[in-house]
């Protein structure tokens, strides 16, 4: 069994990080959640986006979401912050969060601003109990760790022609890898599998999910026509264009190689945890401020961001996109050596040595696994030693009312 | 002679630019099959993007990965560059009523 140096949860799963998170359920809870944030060290917080005027579907997509990053294995405990027991709409009620993330096993506390005196008090209390939290959660320590506990995410960004050629198919080399030791990879971007469908769904392990697969390339174009625009327009970017890919399938057909040749196992909405082991789906947004967040809060421990980046200016490259998971680290890669050498300062990975032949996709699928093993160990990705998050966005539908 | 052009399947009628390459110089394509084959660029080829690899005529398919990338919206000569300005999307196309390729 090949393992990593883990954080060993109470409900069997295995940290990559030991992260206590804050957790502000309702928007006007944010207060105090991002000034703990402030105060206390080794918290990560979770902000509110705001649940006034959402839909149903929006609100169980907030929830989810929320109970998802506080049953990520790098979270070691969790502190909610509630405004008053009966606040806001039900799906997003204390009781609701308290159950739910109990069954972790992990320690959970609450604050409840109305019952302890309103948000003077509500902060004092929140740093004492925040603190208290990551002190015992430090007791835990690393030890070795089943790599099939190991659950990876993979958005690809600034796609450009390397991406498709090598950058994809090594982490789609590094995926089958994963899955064969007994872990779970997530990949998405339902518009960027558009004129790939017809490929993903020869691979997927029931007539269910091929339904399923289908129904969301066909929500997701039937949205894209609404508009009235050439999705080109849209998507591909600016950025791909000016790299070299020419129409969304041109691109779809790059991206899909980022999720190996397993069999699909399932379609998963925004942020929803897979049932079991192997490759999953998920329908959701493309943008980077979104799928670190829906990863992690599906349970990966680490998330990919496999960069094209063909288009980037030449001596400064703008800053990748800085939006982690909250609780799960982003590492960079890319199958472009220019992308690599312009912005080392933030790659972690270069992919780009298999496109002169000289090393094949399957080692390359090797070394990332064993450096992805590595981060989960603890070692730091660039992008960890930047405190700065641009805001995450939640993919909610709406509409707004 | 080193590659510089990438055919990704034998079916397709574009390779990619492993470098920037010159209008007037050949390009020397390697497939996944093996086989090389030498062209020659009419226009200037970017890095990462595209060349037609044969003549392509309008409405016909554009083909990489051995899969439908699009249809060429003009005559497309061997050579030259393939991208948004010769080349239309078929998937979509929220601004068109719907069109396949006409292969």
């Amino acid at each position: 069994m090949k393992t990593f140096m883990g954080y060993p949860r109470p409900d069997g799963s295995a940290g990559a990080r030991n992260w206590v998170l804050v957790l502000p359920v309702q928007r006007t809870a944010n207060l105090v959640g991002a000034s703990i944030g402030k105060l206390v060290e080794g918290v990560k917080v979770m902000l509110s986006p705001g649940e006034e005027g959402r839909t149903k579907r929006d609100r169980e997509t907030i929830a989810r979401t929320f109970v998802g990053l506080g049953m990520n294995p790098n979270v070691g405990g969790i502190l909610l912050i509630a405004i008053e027991k009966k606040f806001s709409y039900p799906e997003l009620a204390h009781e609701y969060f308290l159950n739910e993330l109990r069954r972790s096993g992990k320690p959970v506390c609450a604050v409840v601003v109305a019952e302890v005196g309103g948000y003077y008090k509500a902060l004092g209390e929140g740093v004492r109990l925040a603190r208290e939290l990551v002190n015992q959660v430090s007791k835990v320590h690393r030890q070795p760790c089943d790599i099939g506990k190991l659950t990876v995410g993979t958005k690809c960004g600034v796609s450009d022609a390397t991406s498709g050629m090598v950058g994809n198919p090594v982490v789609g080399s590094m995926a089958d890898q994963l899955i064969a030791q007994g872990g779970t990879y997530m990949f998405s971007e339902t518009a960027e599998i558009i004129g790939a469908e017809h490929l993903l769904v020869k691979r997927t392990a029931n007539p269910q999910v091929a339904e399923d697969l289908l129904e969301a390339v066909r929500v997701t174009e039937e949205k894209a026509k609404a508009t009235g625009e050439d999705i080109r327009k849209i998507n591909p970017i600016p950025s791909n264009i000016a790299a070299g890919i020419t129409t969304l399938e041109e691109k779809s057909l790059g991206a899909i190689a980022k999720a190996g040749t397993t069999p699909i196992q399932g379609v998963l909405r925004y942020g929803e945890r897979p049932p079991g082991k192997g490759l999953y789906f998920v329908d959701a947004w493309m943008s980077s401020l979104s799928l670190p967040l829906c990863f992690a809060a599906a349970g990966a421990q680490i998330v990919l961001y496999q960069a094209g980046g063909g288009d980037f200016p030449d001596p400064y490259p703008p800053m990748m996109a800085a939006t982690s998971g909250i609780v799960s680290p982003l590492m960079f890669l890319t199958g472009n050596k220019h992308t690599f050498r312009k912005a080392q300062d933030n790659m972690d990975f270069d992919s780009s040595r298999a496109l002169g032949g000289k090393v094949t996709v399957k080692q390359l699928g090797e070394e990332l696994l064993a450096h992805i093993v590595d981060v989960a160990s603890g070692t730091k990705t660039k992008m960890e030693s930047l405190r700065h998050e641009d805001p995450v966005e939640l993919y909610l539908e709406g509409p707004t009312l | 002679m080193e590659t510089n052009g990438l055919k990704l399947h034998s079916k397709d009628n574009v390779a990619t630019a492993l470098d920037a390459m010159g209008k007037g110089s050949k390009a020397v394509v390697s497939g996944d099959d093996g086989r090389t084959e030498t062209i020659e660029l009419v226009e200037d080829i970017p890095f990462g993007f595209k060349f037609a690899t044969q003549d392509i005529s309008p409405g016909a398919p554009i083909i990489k990965y051995g899969e439908l990338i699009g249809v060429a919206s003009v005559a497309i000569k061997a050579g030259s560059l393939v991208h948004i300005h010769n080349v239309e999307g078929t998937r979509g196309r929220g601004d068109v009523p719907p069109q396949g390729a006409k292969a």
